[in-house]
């Protein structure tokens, strides 16, 4: 019985590493490419070099689409904030009839296909003359990400305890003074978690983006996409492992905000 | 007195005023076009129905539909054979490893799906690394890419952090208790799996299963670029209408279908979740 017991366990935890290989080793393998350094991919690299990082910052359009993905979302994650935080604060702290159908309402472009939206978007975009290229794009990840600020604001709210507000309101501050000395300063890292993830949804997202964005408006996951089709440049890998780079950065920024928060 | 009850009630509302706006105006109005854009004569002029008899008669809609119904019940359940034992191994972990398990899943989570497309590609292509190894063997070189088999493998690897983490939480929200009862009266571990932490995992299971359906139906890149002709799929006949056929109305058709299959899919699963959410409360 005992002996089943740990064989059923080797068993599990083997299949359960050969799982987690399945999903880290492409990531991996594209990382040692990057750094190989020549033109042709090989795995396992045979020098050491950082020609591939070298080409991706001197070659043409790379750094220009890199800038314009940046320029796109950042405005977009801000715009997602300014219009995601409040409309979380409705959804958690008010009473009203309704709530249910309008958080329902505000988070269901998670569940529309992009390609919808993307769709949906460049016609629309075309009839009312929208014709600027940034906002469009701007205008369009805005809309992609603003339910995951919601998502991540409302959690972040209620996980407030409410007596802290209502200590704050006993002792005479206005609803106002609340809101700015109390929640918005406890709210803060939830900000910042939502702020950092649309930013990173908004970087990377390509679907809508390849339908909204007009012809020269290159976006990196655009220049991406067609690279990989037409000419499978090994600069890729290079950009593989600095957008990897970036979203381990972020996810160790937001495991770092949860503790301090769950210590506080 | 009722403008103040109007107040009390009202008052937060008014912190969701400019995001309802902004969704009314450039969500809901743009996806209301789309619904009209598929009634519209693609000459030009006038409400029809061309564009939908258009979808229902031409043999590539079907090809495409069966396409993208084979391929996203495949995905689903090949995410749902890999994610079943993760989210089980890591159900088991005490907290502090959990965390740190969590982050091998939270990475590839995170991760662009063009990096991965691209990664998968140098992995699986023609003398890519997997036919390199199998060469080494004398076998090969064996088609993995621009085909069935590579939009499987994509999509499944994108797929699986999406189930990971619902059967996760239906697993961590069973009272250990009860595995605990079953194993006094007898039961072995196996036994506790089939009878009991299994069946009780099964709200996550669906919902899961649901989530990572609807995700598929929509899938675009993937089957772009680690497809081939055969496996075109009802977003890349959007972009296909859209760009190469120039026929929006028969584009705004499919992306009507696909978002109404989207909204199905996705009422069952807000059913499935609050079904599993009474569970949960009546287990704490």
């Amino acid at each position: 019985m005992e002996q089943r017991a740990s064989g059923w366990r080797i068993m599990l935890n083997t299949a359960v590493a050969l799982i987690l290989l399945f999903l880290l080793a492409p990531s991996l393998i594209t990382i040692a490419i990057s750094f190989g350094g020549s033109d042709q991919i090989t795995f396992p690299p045979k020098e050491f070099s950082l020609v591939l990082f070298r080409r991706f910052f001197t070659e043409e359009g790379w750094l220009s689409s890199t800038w314009l993905s940046f320029s796109i979302a950042i405005p977009s994650a801000l715009l997602a904030l300014l219009l995601g935080v409040p409309a979380a604060y409705a959804l958690t702290r008010g009473k009203f009839p309704g709530r249910r159908l309008l958080g329902l309402f505000l988070l269901s472009p998670i569940m529309v296909p992009h390609v919808a939206i993307g769709l949906a978007l460049y016609i629309y975009f075309n009839e009312i003359g929208l014709s600027h290229g940034q906002l469009r794009l701007i205008v369009a990840q805005s809309i992609a990400t603003l339910p995951f600020v919601i998502v991540t604001a409302s959690a972040g709210l209620r996980n407030i305890d409410p007596a802290l507000e209502r200590a704050a309101t006993v002792m005479g501050a206005s609803r106002l003074t609340v809101l700015r000395r109390v929640t918005l300063p406890l709210l803060l890292p939830s900000i910042v978690t939502a702020g950092l993830f649309a930013f990173l949804i908004a970087f990377d997202e390509i679907v809508i983006s390849w339908f909204v964005a007009r012809a020269g408006e290159t976006t990196l996951p655009i220049k991406m996409f067609s690279s990989i089709q037409f000419d499978f440049s090994s600069i890729l890998a290079a950009i593989s492992t600095m957008l990897t780079a970036l979203s381990v950065i972020i996810c160790i920024v937001v495991a770092s905000l949860q503790k301090e928060k769950s210590s506080a | 007195m009722i403008r103040n009850l109007a107040r009390t009630y009202f008052r937060e509302a008014l912190y969701a005023i400019p995001a309802v706006l902004f969704m009314a105006f450039l969500f809901a109005m743009p996806l209301l076009g789309v619904l009209s854009q598929s009634l519209q004569r693609n000459s030009g002029g006038g409400p029809s129905l061309e564009a939908w008899t258009k979808v229902f008669t031409t043999p590539l809609f079907l090809k495409v539909a069966i396409a993208t119904l084979e391929i996203s019940i495949g995905a689903t359940l090949c995410s749902l054979l890999l994610a079943y034992p993760v989210a089980y191994f890591l159900a088991k972990q005490p907290p502090r490893r959990r965390v740190l398990y969590m982050i091998l899943v939270l990475i590839p989570f995170w991760t662009s799906s063009l990096v991965k497309s691209f990664s998968l590609m140098v992995l699986l292509g023609h003398s890519g690394i997997i036919n390199e190894l199998l060469a080494t063997v004398g076998i090969g070189p064996v088609k993995m890419l621009f085909n069935r088999f590579g939009v499987m493998v994509g999509m499944s690897h994108y797929l699986i952090p999406f189930m990971v983490f619902p059967i996760l939480t239906s697993l961590q929200n069973q009272p250990p208790e009860l595995g605990r009862a079953a194993a006094i009266m007898g039961a072995g571990k196996l036994r506790i799996f089939t009878r009991v932490t299994f069946p009780l995992s099964l709200p996550g299971v669906m919902a899961g299963a649901l989530l990572v359906f609807v995700l598929s139906l929509g899938f675009y890149i993937i089957p772009a670029l680690l497809g081939g002709r055969k496996d075109m799929m009802f977003a890349n006949l959007v972009d296909f209408y859209t760009r190469e056929v120039l026929n929006w109305p028969v584009a705004s058709a499919v992306a009507v279908l696909l978002a109404l299959a989207a909204a199905a899919a996705a009422t069952l699963l807000s059913k499935v979740q609050s079904g599993s959410s009474i569970y949960s409360e009546e287990a704490r």
